[in-house]
């Protein structure tokens, strides 16, 4: 199935709103801090959105909003991992389903990506919240996780 | 939205005209309102309130979605004229030709030669021409007067009616002229006449009104209305029903029009198939270039949309709006049609953005918010095309300015339309789903909605006007940008193609435009009420950010610094450094324009710290502005230090406390390193550290490290991690401890502080924070750090030091590494508890706690026992030490205070009742120092602010739980056997059956009980003795035991003997060990009572065998006397009616006669028994019978018996079966006998036959069947061994 959409951006943002991951896809890299914004303002309508669903909701939380040529969409882990995705804004219909397949490969991304165990040997046992290997698993220390994204978004690319 | 004419997008409505409310003394009227109010006529009062009703129904807006049937109502003059049609009079001959004097054809015209549409023509309609003319007119009323005489009242009456019929008149005549008028425009004409409530309910007022209404030619319907002065509600009332009745008129004013006008445009789509365009152009030189077809299809389109519009038809004006629209992008297309840049191509421009608006806005009040945003930004990207080809491309502000204005024009619709009704739908995929539809949609859009489900253009979704104000201002931002590179175009005199505009652009004040907007924006943000109950709303921080930006660019910096405070916050605490990073960096240039020296400086500490992001080309540039200003400035004050205190911002250097162990004792010193790490990109290396102060908790004066210029030559540069050791530092001492080092650090360098902390009280030891000082010239700087403060992205492990050269780490790997605590010693003891389990039910389970004190103290120990309930059923179990009994805890059992090395015991007995399993006790033995309260005192003195009493601390605690498994000393098994008591019965009538006393024990039944002890336990059991005892009341033991239950309805029961009391054979005392079995039997007498009812007694236990034993220890000797008492079982002796019993000797003498004897018995309780007995001897048997071969037995009374003999003489030796004896009972028979079996002769061969008992084997038990009783209950089944008949063994004589 061709792909219609274009990714421009991912933000992984950890369940106390710490960012984990920004990847930009986009050419031009002065607009790095942009989705770095576009990242952290998502937080809003995501945390609202996760709270009017409650529990029950599903973790696709679907468009939060478009604003200049992105459009953004966020997805909610069970364990409240954010995942944001900024898609180059066209003038076509987004199927969730695709938004969704490509939400469920960056999950997975990061699921094998916290998976390594060697994380946890790295990180600080420093608190019971344990949310250290979230914000490790980005650092650039740890490349497997970028490379997944980054595979991700190639293969949306080319397909 | 202001920069539209407010004709082309305002909400049309249908227009109507009002005269005649103007009310005569209209200059005073205006002047003094308030005094001359109270004076006015009733009829003025309605007139001011019917001006206001109307005219405040309905206000000229953009965003009028409701269709209430509302007029526009224009107030005006009575006598007002209408503009013109045509120029030329209608009698001009010429009247056909001519023009509108709108029309692009009439050269008076603004729109000629080749305009389109100006909104002079929509104000025309909406102000000049109505759709509806109301008059209000007052109607005659003769003035009442007081009949002064009868004869006078029919004169004056005749005066009336001739004054009346005048002025009714001259009425008619004025509604005629006017009529006219508004008949010529195909106006609606209504009048509504003013009168008294008198004159209403005057007779004579229906045929006036005839009159003046014929007299003047109005219409029948909706034309004429009375009206007198009515309270203001009701007047609201008549305002609504008039326009309910003046509506539909209107509509048909509109629909002519519409109609006129598509006349028009067909005839002219026609003409121009025929007639070229340049044919007309060639025909009419004189008009240079004409409207094209085009145009005037657009013309027509939009007219027909307006009319349309004003009909309140949304959907036509939709489609006419969209053919205007379309036409006008066809005229955009070619230059050649509309020239760019000309005054036409501005208006059309113009008119084409006032089109889109309003085709949004109809798709909007559709709740097409999808279709709407399409149209939208069409209409932008179109149009940015069309931009392009005219020169005003995306590197013009005249471009950005554009778009900028359409996002706000948009917002600002939206921004009207949520006031007024406009959901926002909220795009969630699973709340759609639900059927949570914001607005529901029209019917017919099925594909639509279909489209919903699979998802949404992104572009389609409609979201909150802020975005779009966002937009705006952005596209405004963009301009700016294009404005300044222009501008630096020219000043660098190189102007890139000066447009017409450049000059007016620069009057335009871009930085205001933009922040009012941003700020518009921002509140427009916190509004929203989805957002505003968010404290901090993430989206207003970005927009906040912009905000702050432009006013960094507009210099004022005071309030963008304010602004970056706020923002600051946030980012810092959610650790979005990135986001912080330039942030920070316009900050501080803020702060460097601003000159305020001391934020600059903390800011650049703060910029130190985000190392990440660091990328900057000069690593040092940030250490060099810091020197920098060290230098060139000085300090608001000298004395105190600048203290860096940006809460929440990343320090400089990553400091992390890590303590080798996790607790350390009293008085040993708790090794910790203290590494302090330099950033890894910014260079610090030449920041003036002088000293260094390392807080630590429980210590009031902070270690001091100063930097020393020797420490750093002497300093090894081959590694990175330095290593300043602290020594061992007491608590108490209280000594200020300074030590000298190297405080200065190369990128990504450590130093390393190491140290021992010693305490002599238990306290939690910690590393408060570490004070960087940094001095030069009169500056001081204040740089404290707290290690590893709990801000997020420190990533680094705790380590600990384990190498310095080559440097190698340990990991860490506590949760709590920054602390450690401090103990108390503890006390050494030893504690062992002594038992043998398992345990006996019953018996006194001793349990041995002993404790020896392997300490160098004296300890004072104290237990605690806790017995935990169980769930076993019936289970009593009691603990007891020191003659304290409890059934759960026993608390505080002293031990005493035990010297070193000596130990001290004690015995728990446990005594466990029920049934068996295991018991489990809590042990919990505490040691402390008995002279703990000289201590604890002074230790409490000291520290209040631990509030852990020293006592609690200072206590050893052992615990142990003991489960000790118990189990019953003997397992219990008991059998019952019946037997049919053997004795002769008592006659019935005999006297002494209604003795007091008498027991009739040969009526009821002998039970047999057998009771079987098997010592199961792994001790042996020595038993004592071993009584039987009955249970309930009894009398005598032996012989009889009257049981008496509830008196009047208990069997009798009475136990007769039992092997525990054989005079000889008395076992006991005895010993038993595991394996052996023990029985013990007793015969049990269970009487009858003659009521008919033994069949339903259940007969209680009778008695109870107490046995009494003790325990054989290990050693041999026996423990304490323990009583374990084991319960008869209950009885059910089974029941008879009418049996047969049958004794013989079981041996017999060859040819001896011995004799036999059946028994009949009834035990039936009511009936008696007719009984006949057959002997059947026969030649096989082994025996000569002599007696009653075949006859029959009187008649059986309930409780009756008889007794047959016979005698027998064997004939053989060996094992002879008894001849066949067939006993029935005929009454029985009787009832079941069909009437065909009536000649049966009655000779005792039919009949029920009776049961024949073999008295030697009579034996009963009841029997616990398999389980497969219907119910599935275990049923009870009666084995009974008599039936099988015995033989009789003969042996030779």
């Amino acid at each position: 199935m061709p792909s219609t959409l274009k990714l421009n951006a991912v933000a992984f943002i950890s369940p106390q709103n710490h960012p984990i991951l920004i990847r930009t896809f986009s050419k031009q890299d002065e607009n790095t801090i942009k989705y770095h914004y576009i990242a952290h303002t998502s937080l809003d309508i995501i945390e609202e959105r996760a709270n009017m669903t409650g529990k029950l909701g599903d973790c696709y939380l679907g468009l939060l909003y478009s604003m200049e040529d992105v459009a953004v969409y966020g997805y909610i882990t069970p364990l409240k991992v954010k995942i944001v995705l900024a898609l180059a804004l066209s003038d076509a219909v987004v199927k969730d389903v695709e938004v969704i397949m490509l939400f469920k490969a960056m999950h997975m991304a990061y699921y094998s990506a916290i998976s390594n165990p060697f994380l946890r040997l790295e990180s600080s046992m420093d608190s019971s919240i344990d949310q250290s290997p979230h914000i490790l698993v980005g650092s650039p220390k740890w490349k497997n996780f970028r490379k997944r994204v980054d595979e991700i978004a190639r293969t949306l690319g080319t397909s | 939205m202001n920069s539209y004419p407010p004709e082309l997008l305002a909400q049309l409505a249908p227009v109507m005209f009002v005269a005649g409310l103007e009310g005569p003394p209209k200059a005073p009227q205006e002047s003094e309102t308030g005094a001359a109010q109270a004076q006015l006529d009733p009829f003025q009062i309605l007139s001011i309130r019917l001006r206001e009703a109307l005219v405040s129904q309905r206000k000229v807006a953009v965003w009028q979605p409701d269709k209430s049937k509302t007029f526009q109502v224009v107030l005006v003059d009575k006598e007002v004229r209408f503009p013109p049609r045509k120029l030329v009079p209608p009698d001009d001959p010429q009247y056909t030709n001519s023009h509108s004097p709108l029309s692009p054809l009439t050269p008076s015209s603004p729109l000629y030669p080749d305009g389109l549409i100006a909104p002079i023509w929509i104000r025309k309609h909406t102000t000049l021409i109505p759709s509806v003319f109301v008059m209000f007119m007052r109607i005659f009323e003769y003035p009442p007067h007081v009949l002064r005489s009868p004869l006078e009242g029919h004169d004056s009456d005749k005066d009336r009616l001739e004054e009346e019929r005048k002025r009714d008149s001259e009425l008619a005549s004025d509604i005629a002229q006017r009529k006219k008028g508004t008949n010529e425009r195909g106006v609606k004409l209504t009048v509504v006449l003013m009168a008294s409530r008198r004159l209403l309910d005057d007779p004579a007022l229906d045929s006036r009104l005839t009159y003046i209404r014929r007299q003047s030619g109005l219409d029948s319907r909706a034309a004429l209305f009375v009206l007198s002065p009515v309270s203001t509600a009701e007047l609201h009332d008549f305002v609504r029903s008039l326009q309910q009745a003046l509506y539909e008129p209107a509509l048909e004013y509109y629909t002519v029009h519409s109609k006129r006008v598509r006349r028009k445009r067909n005839r002219h789509s026609q003409a121009t198939a025929s007639y070229p365009n340049p044919a007309v152009q060639l025909a009419n030189p004189n008009i240079s270039r004409p409207l094209r077809p085009e145009g005037w299809t657009v013309r027509y389109e939009y007219k027909m949309a307006c009319f349309a519009e004003f009909r309140g038809e949304d959907e036509v004006a939709l489609k006419h709006y969209q053919d205007a629209y379309a036409t006008l992008t066809i005229m955009f297309g070619s230059t050649a049609i509309l020239p760019p840049r000309t005054k036409r191509w501005a208006e059309a421009k113009v008119l084409a953005d006032c089109i889109n608006i309003k085709i949004v806005k109809l798709y909007l009040y559709n709740n097409e918010h999808a279709l709407a945003l399409s149209h939208h930004n069409t209409h932008i990207r179109q149009f940015g095309d069309f931009s392009r080809g005219w020169g005003i491309g995306e590197e013009t502000y005249e471009f950005w300015s554009w778009i900028a204005r359409q996002y706000r024009v948009l917002a600002e619709m939206i921004d009207q339309g949520t006031r007024s009704g406009l959901v926002i739908p909220v795009h969630q995929p699973t709340a759609s789903s639900t059927g949570a539809a914001p607005a529901p949609r029209p019917a017919g859009l099925p594909d639509l909605d279909f489209a919903r489900t699979l998802g949404i253009n992104p572009s389609h979704a409609l979201q909150h006007s802020g975005f779009y104000y966002y937009m705006a201002a952005k596209c405004t931002d963009m301009r700016r940008a294009r404005f300044q590179a222009a501008l630096e175009a020219e000043n660098n005199n190189n102007p890139i193609a000066l447009s017409p505009g450049f000059q007016n652009e620069k009057k335009v004040d871009h930085l205001s435009l933009l922040y009012t907007k941003a700020y518009e924006l921002f509140k427009k943000y916190a509004a929203t009420p989805a957002l505003a109950n968010q404290t901090t709303s993430r989206l207003t921080l970005w927009i906040a950010t912009r905000i702050a930006e432009t006013h960094y660019e507009a210099g004022k910096f005071d309030v963008a610094v304010r602004f970056f405070e706020r923002i600051a916050k946030t980012y810092r605490k959610e650790g979005w450094h990135a986001l912080l990073k330039p942030l920070l960096s316009t900050w501080y240039s803020c702060a460097q324009r601003m000159g305020d020296v001391e934020l600059s400086i903390k800011l650049l500490i703060e910029m130190m710290g985000q190392e990440d992001l660091a990328e900057s080309e000069e690593p040092n540039g940030l250490e060099e502005d810091l020197l920098a200003l060290f230098q060139s400035t000085v300090p608001s004050s000298t004395e105190a230090a600048l203290t860096f205190d940006l809460a929440g911002a990343r320090p400089i250097f990553e400091t992390d406390a890590v303590f080798w162990k996790a607790e350390v004792n009293v008085e040993e010193p708790a090794a910790f390193q203290l590494p302090i790490t330099a950033p890894t990109r910014t260079v610090i290396s030449s920041v003036p550290f002088s000293s260094l102060e390392i807080h630590i908790s429980h210590i009031s004066n902070p270690v001091i490290v100063r930097h020393s210029a020797e420490a750093q030559e002497e300093s090894t540069p081959s590694t990175s991690v330095s290593r300043v050791d602290l020594g061992i530092i007491n608590l108490e001492d209280g000594l200020q401890l300074e030590i000298a080092a190297n405080l200065r650090w190369k990128p990504g360098s450590v130093v390393l502080f190491t140290g021992a902390l010693v305490s002599r009280k238990p306290v939690t030891l910690s590393i408060k924070k570490v004070i960087f000082n940094i001095e030069q010239n009169s500056w001081k700087v204040q740089v404290p750090v707290e290690p590893r403060p709990p801000v997020l992205g420190s990533t680094s492990e705790p380590r600990w030091l384990r190498s310095q050269d080559p440097p190698r780490f340990i990991a860490v790997k506590r949760p709590d590494h920054a602390t450690t605590v401090v103990k108390p010693r503890p006390h050494l003891f030893n504690v062992s508890v002594i038992h043998h389990e398992p345990g006996f039910l019953d018996e006194d389970y001793p349990i041995v706690i002993e404790v020896v004190n392997h300490d160098d103290r004296d300890l004072e120990v104290m237990a605690d026992v806790l017995l935990q309930p169980t769930d076993i059923d019936y289970a009593i179990n009691t603990i007891s030490v020191n003659g304290e009994t409890s059934t759960g805890l026993i608390k505080d059992i002293p031990f005493g205070v035990l010297a070193p090395g000596v130990h001290a015991s004690k015995t728990l007995h446990l005594a466990s009742g029920g049934s068996g399993g295991d018991r489990l006790l809590d042990i919990s033995i505490s040691a402390n120092t008995p002279q703990s309260e000289e201590t604890s005192g002074e230790s409490s003195d000291e520290d209040e602010d631990e509030p852990a009493s020293p006592v609690q601390i200072d206590k050893t605690v052992y615990q142990e739980t003991l489960t000790v498994p118990t189990i019953a000393p003997f397992a219990v098994d008991s059998a019952v056997m019946y037997a049919r008591t053997r004795g002769e019965w008592q006659g019935l009538a005999s006297l002494d059956t209604f003795a007091e006393d008498y027991f009739d024990e040969r009526k009821g039944t002998e039970a047999l009980v057998n009771i079987k002890l098997d010592c199961t336990g792994p001790w042996g059991v020595y038993i004592e003795n071993i009584t039987l005892d009955a249970t309930v009341c009894y009398t005598s033991l032996p012989p009889a035991i009257i049981i008496d239950l509830e008196g009047k309805s208990a069997p009798e029961i009475r136990i007769m003997d039992s092997s525990v009391d054989l005079p000889d054979g008395n076992l006991f005392p005895a010993e038993y060990l595991a394996g052996d079995e023990l029985n013990l039997s007793c015969r049990v007498n269970i009487g009858v009572r003659d009521d008919g009812k033994s069949e339903e007694y259940l007969f209680p236990s009778p008695g109870r065998y107490t046995v009494s034993w003790r325990r054989i220890l290990r050693d041999g000797s026996h423990g304490s006397l323990s009583k374990t008492t084991v319960s008869l079982p209950a009885l059910n002796p089974p029941g008879d009616t009418l049996v047969a019993l049958f004794d013989i000797p079981p041996t017999a003498t060859l040819h001896v006669p011995v004799s036999m004897t059946v028994t009949i018995r009834n035990y039936h309780p009511t009936r008696s028994a007719n009984v006949t007995v057959q002997m059947e001897p026969e030649v096989t048997d082994g025996f000569i019978v002599a007696g009653l071969r075949s006859g029959r037995v009187p008649v059986l009374l309930p409780g009756g018996e008889e007794r047959l003999e016979w005698t027998l003489i064997p004939l053989e030796c060996g094992y002879q079966s008894i001849p066949r004896i067939r006993i029935l009972d005929r009454r029985k028979a009787i009832p079941g006998v069909p009437a065909t079996t009536e000649e049966v002769p009655v000779d005792g061969s039919t009949g029920e036959p009776v049961k024949l008992i073999d008295l030697r084997r009579d034996e009963r038990r009841l029997i616990q069947a398999d389980g497969q009783g219907e119910e599935g209950e275990a049923t009870i089944r009666l084995l009974e061994s008599g039936s099988n008949f015995g033989g009789v063994l003969v042996v030779p004589s």
